[in-house]
C-alpha cells in the first residue's frame, strides 16, 4: 500500500477523468484540491472520480469529493464517481452523501449511461 | 495482568555449576553485566552464577522502564526478587556492586526467604554528606555529577559519541559485546544516577538479617573506607574486608582477591 | 640529481634555506620536535599508572591547570585533576569501559586547576600493554574543550527550550481541548449520565464534541458529533459547532431545525474550497411518568445505541440524514425513542470517519453492538466503562479520537 497519492488526469468524451491512486488524506488532498482547481471544465460537461486504486480516505478525502461536487456544480458540469471502494461506500451512505453523488461501478457503466447533452 | 518475561527484561544469563550453590551478581551504577567478567570464570568453577543487566543498562529490556518503578531502589529490588523467582532461586549468595549493594539489602529485607547471604561490594547506603555522617559528596556535587552526564549523553544522542576504540589485543571480545558494553539510555541513566546518589538507606542496613560480607578498596573515590565501616557497624555480625586495590570496582581491578574473598564468605557455613 | 654549481642559468643561488633533508637548519628543526613536540603541543598528554598515579605530563597540560610537576607526578591520581561529578563518571563507567576495551575518546570532562577555576575538556585515553600483554599504562590526551563546551551548552539549552515548549504545546492543546467540552457534565435529575473523551494526540486538539444542557419546561438538550480535520482548523469549527447547537437549541429546540441552522452557519462559513463539516447527532430529552421520551435527528453521524432493560442492544437507525456543513441543502432526518427504566442509550464516535477502504474495518458499527449486547443491561456508568475497557484492549491501536456520551433510566426510578 503507498504512503502517497497518484492523480492522474485523463480526457474522455464530454469531459475529464480523475483517477485517485494511493491515499486521500490529510497529507494529500492538498494537492488532489489544486488539481482539482486546475480543472478547465465547461457548461454540460462532465468530471469522472475514478476510485478503483484509492486504498484508504478520511474525512480530508470527503472534502475532496465535496469541493470536487461544488466546482463541478459552479461550472454547470456533472460530477459522477467510479468503482467507489467498499468502505467509502459506507461511510457516503452512512452521511447521506451517497444521495448527492451519482455512483457506477465501472467506467463501462458510466460510458452506457451517459446521454451528452446537446 | 501481562505476565513480564524476566529473563529478557534483565537479559538474565547462567553459567557455571547448574547444581552448585547460586551466586546471583547485581552491577552498579554506569556499567552492566559485563562488569564481572573478570570474576565469573573463577567463580562459575564452584557456583551456578546469575548475571543480569538492570532495566536500562546494557542489553535489558529498555522498553519495561518506566518512571513509576525505578524512580526508587525498590524497583530494581524487586526486579533482582523476580528474578529469584522466575529461576526459582534459594539460598542465594547475593552480590551487589556499588549502587546494587543497596538494592540487594533491600531485596534481602523484602523477601527473606530466598536471599541467604549478602555481598555488598563497595557499598553506600548515602553517598550525600548529612550531619556527622560522611558519605563523601555534597549535594552540589551530585548535581555536578548529573551535569556531567548530560554534557556526555549530549554527545551520545549526536555524532559526537564516546568513542569504543577497536581493541586488537582482546580479540575474544565480540563486536556485539563491545557495542552493547556500558551503553546506557541517556534518559534512563540520569534517572538512575539521581536514584542511585540521592539514596538514603541507612536504616535499612539495621534490618539485615543474613550474614553480609562487606568488600571494599583501600582507595576508592566514590566509597571511601569510613563508609564501608559504617555498613559494618550498622548490619549485625557483618564482616569487612578491605582489600588493598583502587579505585570503585574491586572486581576489575583485583579480580583475584575479589574472588577469594567472595568464594570464603560464600562457602562457610554452607552445607 | 645534483646540480653543479654553475648550471645555473638564472644567476641565482638558493639563498633562502628550503625544505630539505639536506639542510643542516631544517633537520636540527626536526630533531629536537619529538621532546619539544611532547612538551609543548597544543593538547595536553598524560599517562598515569594503571592505579591512576599520574607518571608523565606535559607542560601544555601544567600550564592549562597552573600546577608544578613536582606536585603531580608520582603524587596525584588522574581522577583528583576532576571535578567530582567526573570522578563519579571516571570510576563507574570511563575505568570499567577503559579495562574492557584498551581505548576510549570523546569523554567530556572538567578538570579543576589550581586557581579552582574549571577548565572543560574532551579527553581520549589508550592503554598501553607491554610485550606480554599486561596493561602498563594509560596515555591520556587532553583537548581544551571551552569553545566547544559552550556551543554545547547552547545545544543543550535549545533541546531543553525545545522540551518545554513541546509541553506548552501539549498543555496548551489539552487547555483548548478542555474548553471545547463540558468541563463537568450537568446531572439529570432521576438519570444516570456519563462521558468519555480520549484524544488520539497530546500535541493536538482533536474533533470530537458533546455536550448536555438543561432546555426549558424541564427538557434537556444533548449533542456529540465529530468535526473533520485535526488541530486548530478544527478547533475553530468544534467551537463554533458547539456555540451554534446551544443556540439554536435555545431558539427552537426541534432537532431537525437546530441541524438546519447549524447547516448553515457551518456551509456559510466555509464555502471556499476547503470545506468544513461535521456529523453530529443531535436530541432533546424530555422526562415522562414512566421513563423519557427522546427526540433526535442526525447529521450523517452513525447511529446512537440503546441497551434496553432486558439485555437487548439495538441501533436507533434515522435514515436519511446528511453531514453537516458541506451541503447548501443537506437533509436531515429524526426519530423519537422511548426509554424505560433501566434502558440506557450511548452515543459514540469511533473514528468511523476514517474509513479504511480495504482490508479489515477495525470495529464497525455491527462489531461495537454485538459487544453492547454482552454488556447490558446496565447504567450510563456501566455502559461508558465497557465501552473504554474495549478501547484499551485496542491500546496504541486507536490513533483517532473517541467521544463517549450515555445516559441511561435506573431501574426502578419510574416518576409517580
Amino acid at each position: 500500500m503507498t504512503d502517497h497519492l497518484t492523480v492522474t488526469t485523463r480526457p474522455i468524451t464530454g469531459g475529464t477523468v480523475l483517477e485517485f491512486a494511493g491515499r486521500l488524506d490529510a497529507v494529500t488532498s492538498p494537492g488532489a484540491l489544486r488539481t482539482i482547481g486546475g480543472l478547465a471544465l465547461h457548461r454540460g460537461q462532465r468530471l469522472v472520480l475514478d476510485l478503483t486504486r484509492l486504498d484508504f480516505c478520511d474525512s480530508s478525502g470527503i472534502s475532496v469529493l465535496i469541493t470536487a461536487r461544488s466546482t463541478a456544480l459552479a461550472a454547470e458540469a456533472a460530477l459522477a464517481l467510479v468503482a467507489v471502494p467498499r468502505g467509502l461506500r459506507g461511510m457516503l451512505a452512512r452521511t447521506g452523501l451517497d444521495a448527492v453523488f451519482p455512483i457506477y461501478p465501472t467506467l463501462a457503466r458510466l460510458e452506457e449511461s451517459w446521454v451528452p447533452r446537446p | 495482568m501481562s505476565r513480564v518475561d524476566v529473563r529478557s527484561r534483565n537479559n538474565v544469563v547462567v553459567v557455571g555449576q547448574p547444581h552448585g550453590p547460586t551466586v546471583l551478581l547485581a552491577h552498579g551504577f554506569g556499567c552492566d553485566q559485563n562488569l564481572w567478567r573478570l570474576v565469573v570464570p573463577a567463580l562459575a568453577e564452584r557456583f551456578r552464577v546469575v548475571l543480569f543487566d538492570h532495566v536500562g543498562a546494557g542489553k535489558s529490556d529498555l522498553s519495561a522502564w518506566s518512571p513509576e518503578r525505578y524512580s526508587t531502589l525498590d524497583g530494581y529490588a524487586l526486579d533482582v526478587l523476580d528474578i529469584c523467582a522466575e529461576l526459582d532461586l534459594r539460598d542465594v549468595v547475593l552480590v551487589g556492586h556499588s549502587v546494587s549493594a543497596m538494592i540487594a539489602v533491600l531485596a534481602a529485607n523484602r523477601d527473606r526467604s530466598r536471599i541467604a547471604k549478602l555481598v555488598l561490594v563497595t557499598p553506600s547506603p548515602c553517598y550525600v554528606d548529612d550531619g556527622d555522617y560522611r558519605g563523601g559528596f555534597s549535594r552540589a556535587d551530585i548535581d555536578e555529577l548529573l551535569d556531567s552526564l548530560d554534557s556526555n549523553y549530549l554527545g551520545w544522542s549526536a555524532t559526537m559519541a564516546p568513542v569504543i576504540m577497536g581493541n586488537p589485543d582482546r580479540p575474544e571480545l565480540g563486536e556485539e559485546l563491545a557495542e552493547s558494553f556500558c551503553r546506557t539510555d541517556p534518559a534512563i541513566a540520569r534517572t538512575f544516577a539521581q536514584v542511585t546518589f540521592l539514596s538514603d538507606n541507612r536504616d535499612d542496613l539495621a534490618d539485615v538479617e543474613v550474614p553480609t560480607l562487606v568488600l571494599q578498596c583501600a582507595h576508592d573515590a566514590i566509597a571511601p573506607p569510613s563508609v564501608g565501616r559504617f555498613v559494618t557497624e550498622r548490619i549485625r555480625g557483618s564482616e569487612l574486608v578491605t582489600l588493598d586495590a583502587t579505585g570503585h570496582c574491586p572486581q576489575l581491578s583485583a579480580p583475584e582477591a575479589t574472588v577469594a574473598a567472595v568464594v570464603a564468605f560464600a562457602e562457610t557455613g554452607v552445607r | 640529481m645534483r646540480r653543479e654549481a654553475g648550471d645555473d642559468l638564472t644567476g641565482r643561488d638558493d639563498e633562502v634555506p628550503r625544505p630539505g633533508t639536506s639542510d643542516p637548519a631544517f633537520s636540527a628543526l626536526l630533531e629536537d620536535s619529538a621532546e619539544d613536540l611532547y612538551e609543548h603541543a597544543p593538547c595536553g598528554y598524560l599517562s598515569t599508572l594503571m592505579d591512576g598515579t599520574i607518571a608523565k605530563i606535559n607542560t601544555t597540560l601544567l600550564g592549562w591547570l597552573g600546577h608544578h610537576r613536582d606536585d603531580l607526578v608520582g603524587r596525584r591520581r588522574f581522577v583528583d585533576l576532576l571535578t567530582v561529578g567526573g570522578r563519579i563518571y571516571h570510576e563507574t563507567h570511563i575505568a570499567p569501559m577503559l579495562g574492557m576495551h584498551g581505548a576510549i575518546g570523546g569523554l567530556a570532562l572538567e578538570l579543576r586547576r589550581a586557581d579552582g577555576s574549571r577548565l572543560p575538556v574532551m579527553v581520549t585515553s589508550v592503554v598501553k600493554t607491554g610485550p606480554d600483554g599486561t596493561a602498563q599504562l594509560v596515555r591520556t590526551t587532553i583537548f581544551d574543550a571551552r569553545d566547544r563546551r559552550a556551543y554545547e551548552r547552547e545545544l543543550l539549552r535549545a533541546r531543553q527550550e525545545a522540551d518545554r515548549d513541546r509541553e506548552r504545546v501539549q498543555k496548551l492543546a489539552t487547555t483548548l481541548q478542555r474548553t471545547l467540552l463540558p468541563p463537568r457534565l450537568s446531572t439529570v435529575p432521576g438519570m444516570d449520565v456519563a462521558a468519555y473523551y480520549h484524544p488520539a494526540s497530546a500535541d493536538e486538539v482533536g474533533g470530537d464534541f458533546y455536550d448536555l444542557f438543561p432546555l426549558a419546561g424541564g427538557t434537556w438538550g444533548f449533542f456529540l458529533g465529530d468535526v473533520s480535520g485535526k488541530g486548530a482548523p478544527a478547533a475553530a469549527i468544534t467551537s463554533l459547532t458547539r456555540y451554534t447547537l446551544r443556540a439554536a437549541a435555545a431558539s427552537d429546540p426541534d432537532p431537525i431545525t437546530v441541524l438546519r441552522v447549524l447547516n448553515t452557519v457551518l456551509h456559510h462559513e466555509y464555502n471556499g474550497t476547503d470545506p468544513r463539516f461535521c456529523t453530529v447527532l443531535y436530541g432533546v430529552l424530555t422526562p415522562t411518568a414512566d421513563g423519557c421520551a427522546i427526540e433526535m435527528a442526525t447529521g450523517g453521524h452513525p447511529p446512537a445505541a440503546l441497551l434496553r432493560a432486558d439485555g437487548g442492544a439495538e441501533f436507533v437507525d434515522i435514515p436519511g440524514g446528511q453531514l453537516v456543513g458541506a451541503l447548501p441543502d443537506a437533509h436531515f432526518a429524526g426519530t423519537r425513542v422511548r426509554m424505560s427504566p433501566g434502558d440506557t442509550i450511548m452515543l459514540y464516535t469511533d473514528g468511523l470517519t476514517e474509513a479504511r477502504t480495504r482490508g479489515r474495518v477495525r470495529h464497525n458499527e455491527e462489531e461495537l453492538l454485538e459487544f453492547l449486547a454482552t454488556v447490558g443491561p446496565t447504567t450510563a456508568t456501566g455502559a461508558v466503562a465497557a465501552v473504554t475497557g474495549l478501547l484499551r484492549r485496542f491500546g496504541e491501536g486507536v490513533d483517532d479520537d473517541t467521544a463517549l456520551l450515555a445516559l441511561s433510566l435506573p431501574v426502578g426510578t419510574a416518576r409517580p
